[in-house]
């Protein structure tokens, strides 16, 4: 069927993550103290500039705002309110990647400076990358020189994928990047997938990567490793596993040739088609896993492409259709987590 | 800040030659590889969503993109025109029309219509109402709706009164990829759910609508006969946009497929009048795919940084590059469409139970259901 053409959504009833999850919180039974200006109908949902209350007993958490001589608290970002005790915050539907020091993150080149990159990655502002701050070929920990500078283009040109982690934070919030590690560097051999959404952050409780012990991790398929590399940013990179990137580990001596060969090419290796095809399964699975609103980390991505492979396994044998493709993604993840939920 | 053009690509060599190797598999695997080459990506519709306008309609695509189209009619006093015993005369009169100076061709056999009282703007946002894109996506649509003429000359109320139809269409979302299929989708849908009120005055007295509008006229009439197979008698025009790769034919390409494509189409068709399955083709463009823009990926043979030699001229550069036999490297695609691959897809379009066909009846089967 080429074509699918489904309905409007109806409204979800967005289920009160705190209640839900953390069940330590006290929840404010009495809705009489708050203002009527937050109706219970419209799901907790603010606008920015929105009063929630003029109640001085509440406190200001994230995503609010006082202004000076009153004590009305306003609304700063679109999102669910929560009540904490006596603290209101506000978590937003969507937010940028706040970059943090030590964070994993995949970023773009934007554009090439005399010494520096400006990178992509998602945040409020560009992040920089500068010279100094990756492997240079041909000795490890060389100084730069002026070649190059000249040949900065040669390294990371415009929208060239590269994998780096944040190396400090600037006073406005800016992020400067390094790579200077084998297992950093720039991306080929695989597919890019962007997810928006409240990405990394302490308040993102819906969708998004969560920032954890593994972010890059190889993938067993039938047809070979895939690796996936989660940036704490939402950028995602699923490409074939190359040996040597990772995992055996180089010696200090052999560094200089492992970084001269491969590491800034941008020419992919030779892919068989199994491996395209497994690649752009788990890449089409992680967009469902956000579509659906579900937490995307190691754990999860492993269980529901394994189910999603034996169901289609099951579904060619059996010749009973078990997966939703008109859905698309989406509706592909959704029957997998049923059959996930069904099942534990 | 607005982009300036439409959505430069912004993809890596590495992963504009990676999608290319995925599309040129046989059959493709698409980004989403749920989706098979003939697959459009799902959307949810409504209509009726605007309470002030005549016919409305919102799609929206899974990947956010999403359009909402409202159709307008107002009464407009007619410029005179000679009525059509007096066409001999005309001529000599129509000289001094301004309205016939505005490049309108002339009318087709009824003579009624002109195609004035139709105006159509599209809005994008980011994007400014005379940059090139919105204007170009207006006059495709205008002009696929116009092609037969039977829309124009519904417009007629009498020789003093005519309905002028506003089409106002929205991009709601950033436009991730190409959104001309979406809105003329949407646009379909709108036009076929709009009603126009019913006229009570007779010939050439000032017109008088019956104010209920439960007796309303669908702007597109429906056939006389109840029952199930109500179809509407004609049905607007939808576009449909086909990209080319290799010898696989790709429909409703996304953003990143857009990016490395050979070539593209958008080819304009509706329902076919002679029999009530397969469509007619209304027209075909080609549209420039923003693969041409691409800057060429460096070989590992040609990059100092992975242990080649940079070539020491831009002409050594190119030969290097035209001897080059690996698959792993980016290079954009140069040249048209083959004619029989142009043959290939027309097929797949109008064919009975064609791509046509089946958005036809599905965006019908919106308005039924």
């Amino acid at each position: 069927m080429p074509i699918s053409i489904l309905p409007p959504a109806v409204q979800v009833p967005i289920h009160d993550d705190a209640a839900a999850e953390d069940s330590d919180i006290e929840m404010s039974d009495d809705e009489n103290d708050f203002a009527p200006t937050s109706k219970k109908s419209s799901h907790n949902i603010v606008t920015p500039g929105e009063t929630i209350t003029t109640d001085p007993q509440w406190m200001r958490g994230h995503g609010t705002y006082i202004p000076p001589s009153s004590t009305t608290i306003i609304s700063t970002v679109a999102g669910t309110l929560h009540k904490t005790n006596k603290l209101l915050s506000v978590q937003p539907l969507r937010a940028r990647y706040n970059p943090e020091i030590g964070d994993l993150v995949i970023g773009r080149i934007v554009s090439v400076q005399t010494k520096k990159w400006s990178v992509d990655i998602a945040g409020p502002m560009l992040a920089s990358l500068p010279l100094s701050a990756i492997n240079l070929p041909g000795g490890i920990l060389r100084r730069r020189t002026a070649v190059d500078e000249l040949n900065i283009r040669t390294f990371f040109s415009e929208g060239d994928l590269l994998v780096a982690e944040v190396q400090s934070l600037h006073s406005d919030g800016s992020a400067s990047l390094h790579t200077r590690s084998l297992k950093y560097g720039k991306l080929r051999n695989g597919m890019f997938t962007a997810l928006s959404g409240a990405g990394g952050g302490i308040l993102s409780r819906r969708g998004g990567i969560v920032r954890s012990r593994r972010q890059v991790f190889t993938l067993q398929t039938a047809s070979g490793e895939i690796s996936v590399i989660l940036g704490v940013n939402g950028y995602i990179f699923v490409s074939k596993h190359t040996e040597g990137k990772e995992g055996k580990e180089t010696s200090i001596t052999k560094l200089e040739e492992s970084v001269s060969e491969t590491l800034y090419s941008s020419q992919n290796d030779e892919l068989d088609p199994g491996i395209l095809k497994e690649i752009a399964r788990v890449s089409t699975l992680i967009k469902g896993l956000v579509a659906c609103g579900t937490k995307v980390d190691e754990d999860m991505i492993v269980r529901v492409y394994e189910t999603a492979v034996d169901m289609e396994a099951e579904q060619v044998s059996m010749g009973e259709k078990l997966i939703d493709t008109a859905g698309g993604p989406k509706g592909v993840v959704q029957s997998v987590l049923a059959r996930l939920q069904g099942g534990s | 800040m607005p982009p300036s053009q439409a959505a430069l690509v912004s993809l890596s060599p590495a992963e504009l030659s990676y999608l290319r190797s995925t599309l040129l598999q046989v059959p493709p695997i698409r980004l989403d590889h749920t989706k098979g080459p003939k697959d459009f990506r799902s959307m949810r519709a409504e209509y009726d969503v605007l309470p002030g306008a005549n016919g409305s309609a919102r799609i929206a695509l899974e990947d956010g993109l999403e359009a909402l189209v409202g159709v307008k009619a107002e009464v407009e006093k007619s410029q005179w025109r000679p009525t059509p015993a007096g066409r001999a005369s005309r001529l000599s009169v129509a000289a001094g029309d301004v309205e016939m100076k505005d490049g309108d061709e002339e009318d087709d056999g009824q003579g009624k219509g002109q195609v004035s009282w139709v105006e159509m703007s599209v809005e994008i946002p980011g994007f400014r109402d005379d940059d090139a894109l919105p204007v170009f996506l207006a006059s495709m649509l205008t002009e696929s709706l116009l092609s037969s003429g039977e829309l124009k000359d519904r417009l007629y109320i009498n020789s003093r009164f005519h309905w002028k139809l506003y089409i106002d269409i929205l991009l709601l979302s950033p436009a991730l990829s190409y959104p001309l299929a979406l809105l003329s989708m949407t646009t379909h849908l709108a036009l076929l759910t709009s009603r126009l009120p019913a006229l009570k005055s007779e010939k050439d007295e000032d017109p008088l609508f019956d104010d209920d509008w439960d007796a309303s006229v669908p702007l597109y009439p429906k056939e006389k006969g109840k029952g199930t197979g109500s179809k509407p008698v004609d049905r607007p025009p939808v576009i449909v946009l086909a990209m080319a790769i290799g010898q696989n034919i790709i429909f409703d390409p996304c953003k990143e497929e857009l990016a490395v494509a050979d070539a593209v189409l958008a080819i304009a068709c509706s329902s076919s009048k002679t029999s009530s399955t397969g469509s007619r083709i209304i027209s075909i463009r080609t549209i420039d795919p923003p693969s041409h823009l691409t800057p060429p990926g460096v070989p590992n043979s040609m990059n100092s940084a992975t242990g080649g030699v940079a070539p020491a001229s831009s002409a050594d550069a190119l030969t290097q590059r035209e001897l080059l036999a690996t698959s792993g490297v980016w290079t954009p695609p140069r040249g048209g469409m083959k004619r029989g691959l142009i043959g290939q897809v027309v097929k797949m379009v109008v064919e009975t139970g064609g791509v046509a066909e089946e958005v036809i009846d599905a965006l019908q089967a919106i308005e039924v259901g």
